[in-house]
């Protein structure tokens, strides 16, 4: 493979890296915010229980995780016998334990009154959470959210210890790795610095642009 | 009574150290103004909350139109998509301009069509005299604009009786007089209202009846005429001579 064609192969990495990313960081919207609420409403229980769940999914490293899942649970579980899925399942509910916490900072940034007011117009609960807290907890947990998109995109490059069945990014640079090894083995290997830079393209762009937006929109509505 | 609007009976609020409202009974009549006024602390927002039920008294019974909102069995969200409430520090939604403050109960709780929540908005956002302001959002808009809009949010609602919490002390003195002009229409037009204010020049126009309250208690009501010229208790008058008289070195 000439370097055009290698480049080629990286960046046909980049859907799936992409996919495991955008499907992991929507999991982790989707379990975030229920714990963030069971956490802020639940009572005292279900406080102490979503802590403990949020303290081990940050402490371990995410590798161990993407391994339980796939060489042990998916052992059992053929469903996880699916590198993407096991991936993006293990990056996912892990950064529903952050995002419950951006939440939790954003919740307490849109305030109590928000909701007062919302509930004295004879909204329930649920519908005041709907359209007045959350859409303006989205505008105050943009710059959180875009750092934790790009966390995300990152470590899924872990993705890598399963085995090459994920043809993402980093298992693609891995292979032409090998490639080039068996050839040229004694000259020093670069292609690194393109996958590199592949990952800084999925990730800066998009999280910059969620800071500078959640910072304009902000201002502009006073929150 | 059949044209009593809303009700307290014997309401107490009491928090860990301290009593808010002792033993307040209240009542407010079809199309009538009443003005609840009395220092800092002396329970008048509290008791427009029980009103409301944003906060559930301890003790004691509170009604609209006759129907007990303090009993288990009661659908408060559907008691407060009739009351109006206008609040103190304003809180109008962030997130959505004027016009969308306005429509959101007619959508989500009245659930009317797009269309007619829009009419039904802009028309109490002309009542405000709001109507040239709806694409703006909160925060680009004046304190006293953004009170007339919290108004319009309240009254688009076609609420049994709307209840003021000190809508003008968040104010600067100059904003202050387009919202007690826009408050001042809305009597004129017969609607119910409860408001908490210490604008006396706004009670002797327009109230119907004066609530002195003080340390959580009902000291004494009468007519405006009344209070301003002969109060009967100790500390009303004391306390109408200190509003005199900051109002008179603010202006």
């Amino acid at each position: 493979m000439n370097a055009l064609e290698q480049l080629i192969f990286l960046l046909e990495g980049v859907q799936i890296t992409l996919s495991v990313s955008v499907f992991a960081f929507l999991l982790g919207i989707a379990t975030g915010i229920p714990m963030m609420l069971l956490r802020a409403f639940g009572g005292k229980l279900w406080e102490l229980i979503v802590e403990g769940y949020e303290k081990v999914l940050r402490g371990v490293p995410i590798v161990i995780l993407m391994l339980l899942f796939y060489f042990g649970i998916g052992v059992r579980v053929p469903f996880l016998r699916d590198p993407f899925v096991s991936a993006a399942l293990a990056l996912g509910i892990r950064s529903g334990a952050y995002q419950s916490q951006i939440f939790k900072g954003a919740m307490r940034g849109v305030g109590e009154d928000q909701m007062t007011a919302a509930r004295a117009l004879g909204m329930s609960k649920l519908k005041a959470f709907r359209h007045v807290v959350l859409p303006q907890m989205f505008i105050i947990a943009s710059a959180g959210l875009g750092s934790e998109y790009a966390l995300i995109v990152k470590d899924s490059a872990y993705a890598f210890f399963l085995g090459g069945g994920l043809l993402d990014v980093i298992t693609r640079a891995d292979i032409l790795r090998a490639y080039a090894l068996t050839e040229h083995w004694e000259y020093p290997y670069f292609a690194y610095i393109p996958t590199a830079l592949i990952y800084i393209a999925l990730t800066f762009p998009l999280a910059t642009y969620l800071d500078r937006w959640g910072s304009r929109r902000k201002k502009k509505l006073g929150i | 009574m059949p044209d009593v609007v809303a009700e307290a009976e014997n309401v107490w609020m009491e928090y860990k150290d301290i009593i808010a409202l002792r033993d307040v009974s209240l009542q407010v009549g079809e199309g009538k103004i009443k003005v609840l006024f009395g220092p800092s602390g002396s329970g008048k927002s509290t008791l427009l909350r029980c009103l409301a039920m944003l906060t559930k008294p301890t003790r004691g019974k509170v009604f609209l139109r006759g129907e007990e909102l303090t009993s288990p069995e009661a659908d408060i969200d559907k008691a407060r998509a009739k009351i109006g409430f206008v609040f103190q520090n304003i809180l109008l939604f962030h997130h959505l301009r004027a016009l969308g403050n306005v429509t959101l109960g007619l959508r989500r709780v009245l659930g009317l069509p797009k269309q007619e929540a829009r009419e039904k908005a802009m028309k109490a956002l002309r009542e405000v005299r709001m109507e040239r302001w709806v694409d703006h959002y909160p925060a680009e808009l004046s304190g006293g604009q953004q009170q007339r809009v919290g108004i319009a949010r309240a009254l688009a609602m076609e609420p049994e009786i709307i209840l003021f919490d000190e809508p003008t002390s968040s104010l600067d003195p100059e904003l202050k007089g387009e919202v007690l002009d826009a408050m001042k229409d809305l009597a004129k037009k017969g609607r119910t209202m409860l408001i908490a204010t210490h604008e006396m020049h706004f009670a002797r126009e327009a109230a119907d009846e004066m609530i002195f309250q003080d340390e959580g208690r009902i000291i004494e009501r009468g007519t405006p005429k009344h209070f301003f010229t002969n109060p009967s208790t100790d500390r009303a008058r004391r306390f109408l001579a200190r509003l005199v008289r900051e109002g008179q070195s603010n202006v």
